[in-house]
């Protein structure tokens, strides 16, 4: 397998896990937060709840603006 | 938080994208002023939990506000997608929506929503460790690159491999739809 396969097979393979872990939460009675419990949980406070936004924000700034 | 905002904006400022680093810079400043003007007021309640601003809208409002909001996200998407990447307009506007979505979900979620109480412990860690894994995978492809702003085809990075998809318009438009949603999504939390 090349460097560009492997480095391809890495990033799905974390997907998968998160897609794993997301099914454990919401199909079964696995004690495992959903990613909006998560989410939930780290907006509680007002720097987790900014730092979660301006996470969002530069994400839109990264791929789109100058 | 403040630091970690202030490294970002440092950071971002020196690989050639200013815009990134002036928001950061803005966002810490302000993050600060906040804290320290809370900090006098209410001492013990330094990072207290952000209580929720309103009681849930009767149903009616709420599918007219989701509606409403729908309807601008597609065109939002729609007229953003249509300049290409990195250009002034598309710059203007991902600016004017972030910096809006950040104030109004700075004091608390837009609607009451229920405190979830506490996590269990493994697996949340599990969360922990795919999603860390994750940033030191995307992390490593970019130190890979000969330098920090030039691809590399054996280790692309995620912004490499969706170069692609963003190269068009319709591209784009769909994944900035995308990106709005999460940004509505996230203020209601």
């Amino acid at each position: 397998m090349t460097w560009h396969g492997l480095t391809i097979a890495g990033y799905l393979l974390v997907v998968a896990g998160i897609v794993v872990l997301q099914l454990l939460a919401t199909k079964t009675a696995v004690p495992v937060p959903s990613f909006g419990e998560l989410l939930t949980r780290a907006m509680r406070s007002r720097t987790g709840r900014v730092g979660v936004l301006v996470a969002w924000a530069w994400i839109g700034l990264h791929f789109f603006a100058r | 938080m403040v630091w970690i905002l202030l490294a970002i904006a440092f950071f971002t400022s020196i690989s050639g994208k200013p815009v990134d680093g002036v928001l950061m810079l803005i966002v810490a400043v302000g993050l600060a002023w906040d804290a320290g003007r809370r900090a006098l007021r209410h001492p013990e309640a330094e990072d207290a939990p952000v209580p929720s601003r309103t009681a849930a809208r009767p149903g009616g409002r709420r599918r007219f506000v989701v509606i409403a909001l729908l309807a601008g996200g597609v065109v939002f998407a729609g007229v953003v997608g249509s300049f290409s990447r990195y250009s002034w307009p598309a710059t203007a506007g991902i600016l004017g929506l972030g910096t809006v979505v950040v104030l109004i979900g700075w004091h608390g979620p837009v609607r009451a929503r229920p405190d979830g109480g506490r996590l269990p412990v493994a697996g949340t860690l599990a969360w922990v460790v795919v999603l860390v894994t994750g940033c030191l995978w995307e992390l490593y492809a970019l130190l890979q690159q000969p330098s920090l702003t030039t691809d590399s085809y054996a280790h692309p990075t995620i912004s490499t491999l969706t170069d692609p998809l963003l190269a068009t318009s319709p591209g784009r438009s769909v994944l900035l739809l995308a990106w709005v949603a999460l940004g509505w999504y996230l203020v209601e939390r």
